[in-house]
């Protein structure tokens, strides 16, 4: 049984990784990437926070903020790490609820990755938010 | 075997034909998914998922419910609608139900008719609606399924968007779905009003569906 268990451990990570997998594996890989970002802002580590950002997500905080991605992101005004409070996957898209913020991300070919952060609602409109792809 | 193939060809057919256009609008869906994901710089996704995900779901549910609601309708309305001239109606002094004898049900029935048609009570009312009924039941389950589907294709867009994706309540009410709805019930209708009506003027020699190339544009309820 131990086995067997280790022998698909693997299969999850991967899973995870490329966004496949079950439903809570997917959430949890989505949630993850989010709280990556945050975190990696939180402790002004620019290059771990633009490693998950999604590539349009990316260009848009260098040409924002007119430096390289990795300056320019603790620039902005990103809330900290909270609690994740809820996630939704709905085909390549989740969007990932926490404590002080909303953040949407999806899959690309290195996983998930974000591409809205930052956001506050605005009724029938979409988010507003401080970190999106062009 | 051969006899069995010519003498069933029609349902084989068209259940291969089914099953082929099918996977073609697998392939095909598949492709203008992932054309669309690598536009916006999105994975691509396998096929597998593709053909297990609600946008695909959503897609083939929405023309199954359609078709199924035109047959179930057809099937109800021409117990009381007729259309002079047309092979699709019963004859004009024959609208309704009919009496036992014409529908060989009860004491009418004869050695060679189906045991529920000898049957009274709920089975007879059963056996004598079930074309209808199952047809109706498909749809209303296609229906559902394209609402269910839809729901989880339509929140993958509104997430792309930065938007709250909705609940299936909210979902019912999304132009969303009533567009996807609306424009198969509307071509459904058309073609099914097109066919009572051309039918009465146009022929198709030998088909089932056509009153013999002779027929006069006034004979009703013939098919050749």
């Amino acid at each position: 049984m131990r086995r067997i268990s280790v022998a698909v451990l693997p299969l999850v990570a991967v899973g995870a990784l490329t966004g496949c997998g079950s439903v809570a594996g997917r959430e949890q890989a989505a949630s993850a990437a989010a709280v990556r970002l945050l975190t990696a802002v939180d402790g002004k580590d620019g290059a771990a926070a633009c490693a998950v950002l999604a590539p349009g997500t990316a260009s848009e905080v260098e040409q924002s903020g007119g430096k390289p991605c990795a300056e320019a992101i603790l620039d902005e005004d990103l809330p900290k790490p909270g609690t994740v409070t809820g996630t939704r996957v709905y085909g390549q898209w989740a969007q990932v609820r926490l404590s002080d913020d909303t953040v949407f991300v999806a899959v690309f070919p290195g996983g998930w990755r974000v591409v809205a952060a930052g956001c506050n609602p605005q009724g029938d409109r979409p988010y507003d938010c401080t970190v999106q792809g062009g | 075997m051969k006899r069995f193939l010519r003498q069933n060809s029609l349902g084989l057919v068209f259940g291969v034909l089914f099953l082929v256009v099918l996977v073609a609008e697998a392939f095909a869906g598949h492709a203008d998914f992932n054309q669309q994901q690598l536009t916006e710089g999105l994975a691509p996704v396998s096929f597998a998922r593709y053909v297990t995900s609600a946008s695909f779901g959503a897609d083939v549910l929405e023309n199954w419910q359609s078709e199924y609601l035109q047959f179930s309708l057809y099937i109800f309305l021409t117990v009381w609608l007729l259309q002079k001239g047309s092979p699709e109606s019963k004859e004009l002094d024959k609208a309704g139900r009919e009496s036992e004898q014409e529908q060989k049900i009860g004491p009418h029935a004869d050695e060679t008719s189906p045991r529920w048609a000898r049957a009274r009570g709920i089975k007879l009312w059963l056996f004598s609606n079930s074309l209808g009924l199952v047809m109706g039941l498909i749809f209303v389950l296609s229906w559902l399924g394209q609402s269910i589907a839809g729901v989880a294709a339509y929140n993958e867009q509104q997430l792309g968007n930065l938007e709250d994706p909705v609940s299936w309540p909210q979902y019912l009410t999304q132009p969303d779905f009533w567009n996807r709805t609306l424009q198969n019930w509307q071509s459904e209708l058309l073609a099914v009003a097109s066919m009572a009506i051309l039918a009465i003027y146009l022929r198709q020699r030998g088909s089932s569906q056509s009153k013999p190339v002779g027929s006069a544009h006034t004979t009703t309820s013939v098919e050749g």
